[in-house]
């Protein structure tokens, strides 16, 4: 029980992510790889700030998305220059560099120690440090999450998100500053995984620099790619999926260091097949 | 030790590794208009052969070296017969392409480590037998001269290529126009497949090289990709002596930067200038 409901955070922590790249991959139809390091930045806020201060889990929330909307309005003020392929490259390398950054900063993020006992949160006298109540929180807070990108999605600014990615040059003609919509929607999106990131470190009670790497992000961009583009619902599908699948090699029985690696060939494996054969992914509205 | 001599030759040392793997990036970029992110991992697949026929199996040296190079090139070509060739033929979007090579890069980086773990090994036969010269109060070992020499020779070697061979001309038209090279009768798909032949080929001899000077391990791919990207980027995309200033100009300015600063922010210098080059001149030097 304990097992599942482990697995059940796990879910929630990446549909929180799968649902904030889609609006950015999906619906503006950018290709951003580098969620993981927006997911990374409210880690180690919720880390630092808890280890350091006083301060309690919902204020580190706040401090993340704060410290995570600066940082992508400061980037994306230059990618939404870009789309296609250079937008893609721009945050492969951004994702790389936020990753050194957490790697060699050491008086603030402890390099590659790590910084552990982040201590669970507690709100209305109930303590979250049962797993259990965990999982109600990071469901409640999912289920914000899908409904604010509803909302976004569902209203006129979502309409022109993808116009951007059907024709960008057909909508700058009617008027529509096409880098603000671009802008915006990237900074919503690295809010929404900063918040993945307070939980999960919060979850964890440790965080270090390798959790954040590249690859993180392209397995979050598998999770949206598999369930579908452009359907919120879609992400929530495969990140369901993509936590459960691994889950059976582990009774196969490998050791961990090798589990661990056949992961990455499952993911990357998964990528290429859907590009084969269905690059809608299993639900999605829209193909890359 | 002069410092100034010794950044100036570090320089053109990461400058020539940096021509080796954009090289191979431009040349596949030009004939197939999207960014093979598996480039990266092409180095890896080389250096691991070698340490593989060298150390576990104790061929020759040079000989491992060449079937090393053989075995990368072969890799290249097998994945562009078996993913890249029928997503081209489907008339696949850039974007599909580029996520099918991501797929292919986790998945092939984490084989290695699967066969030959994560951990860092070196190809040279032990530390400190290398020979060591100096120019002009600087540093420099054997091989790291041997990088250079490749360097200038595999760029000589592919301009004679792509100017005085048949399969040059016919790389060279379907850089120009892929459609009109059909039209005219070239079988532009055996073309490109022979292009990710030749471009893997040079990856892997760069990361046979790696190997010998620093030491291998299966995440090497990604930094040097990201280093062969930015170089092709800087000098201009899918132009072969762009390709080579802009590795150069990257080393310089790597070298350079971390005169001041500590050595772990080099990528960080890598990045900035990407980013520099992304705002004020996308098309990089050499491209109109």
């Amino acid at each position: 029980m304990e097992y599942l409901i482990h697995l059940a955070i796990l879910f929630s922590i990446y549909a929180m992510l799968g649902v904030g790249l889609n609006l950015v991959v999906g619906y503006t139809g950018l290709l951003s790889v580098t969620h993981a390091a927006f997911y990374g930045i409210g880690a180690y806020a919720t880390a630092i700030l808890l280890t350091k201060t006083g301060a309690g889990f919902f204020a580190s929330i706040i401090l993340g998305m704060i410290v995570a909307i600066a940082v992508s309005f400061l980037i994306g003020i230059v990618l939404s220059k870009f789309k296609g392929d250079y937008y893609a490259l721009g945050t492969f390398g951004f994702n790389t560099i936020v990753f050194a950054i957490f790697l060699n900063w050491q008086s603030l993020t402890r390099g590659p120690l790590g910084i552990p006992g982040i201590s669970k949160p507690e709100l209305f006298g109930i303590n979250f440090a049962d797993n259990l109540n965990f999982l109600i929180l990071a469901l409640v807070s999912l289920g914000l999450i899908y409904f604010i990108s509803r909302f976004i999605v569902n209203s006129s600014f979502g309409r022109v998100l993808k116009t951007i990615r059907e024709d960008e040059e057909a909508i700058q003609v009617f008027g529509y500053n096409t880098l603000y919509f671009k802008l915006a929607i990237f900074v919503i999106s690295a809010a929404i995984a900063a918040v993945a990131g307070s939980f999960f470190a919060s979850y964890i009670t440790f965080v270090d620099p390798s959790s954040f790497r590249l690859m993180e992000s392209v397995f979050i961009l598998a999770i949206i790619i598999l369930g579908g583009l452009a359907n919120l619902r879609g992400s929530i599908l495969g990140a369901l999926f993509l936590i459960l699948l691994p889950e059976t090699l582990r009774f196969v029985g490998f050791p961990a260091d090798i589990a661990a690696q056949m992961r990455q060939v499952v993911y990357g494996v998964i990528l290429i097949l859907l590009m084969l054969y269905r690059p809608q992914g299993l639900i999605g509205e829209y193909k890359l | 030790m002069d410092i100034l001599p010794q950044l100036i030759i570090n320089s053109i040392i990461a400058g020539a590794i940096y021509t080796l793997i954009a090289l191979g990036f431009n040349l596949i970029y030009g004939a197939t208009k999207f960014f093979n992110l598996a480039h990266g991992v092409m180095a890896a697949v080389g250096g691991y052969s070698v340490f593989y026929f060298a150390k576990t199996l104790g061929l020759d040296i040079y000989l491992a070296a060449v079937i090393g190079v053989l075995i990368t090139g072969l890799v290249g070509y097998g994945l562009d017969r078996l993913v890249y060739s029928p997503l081209r033929k489907r008339k696949a979007s850039n974007m599909v392409l580029l996520v099918a090579s991501l797929g292919a890069f986790t998945a092939i980086q984490a084989i290695i480590a699967i066969l030959f773990t994560s951990q860092f090994k070196t190809l040279s036969q032990g530390v400190g037998t290398q020979r060591i010269f100096e120019v002009f109060g600087g540093v420099i070992t054997q091989t790291q001269i041997i990088i250079i020499l490749a360097a200038i020779l595999v760029m000589v070697g592919l301009v004679l290529l792509l100017y005085k061979t048949q399969l040059g001309k016919a790389v060279r038209a379907i850089s120009d126009d892929e459609e009109v090279a059909r039209i005219v009768g070239i079988n532009t798909n055996k073309v490109i497949s022979y292009t990710f032949f030749i471009g893997s080929a040079i990856a892997g001899l760069a990361g046979i090289l790696v190997g010998f000077d620093t030491g291998i391990e299966p995440t090497m791919g990604l930094s040097l990709l990201l280093k062969g990207v930015i170089a092709s980027i800087v000098g201009g995309i899918g132009n072969i002596y762009g390709g080579v200033f802009g590795a150069f100009l990257l080393g310089f300015v790597e070298n350079f930067g971390i005169w001041k600063i500590s050595g772990e922010w080099k990528d960080a210098i890598a990045f900035a200038l990407l980013i520099i080059f992304l705002i004020f001149r996308p098309k990089g030097i050499m491209n109109k």
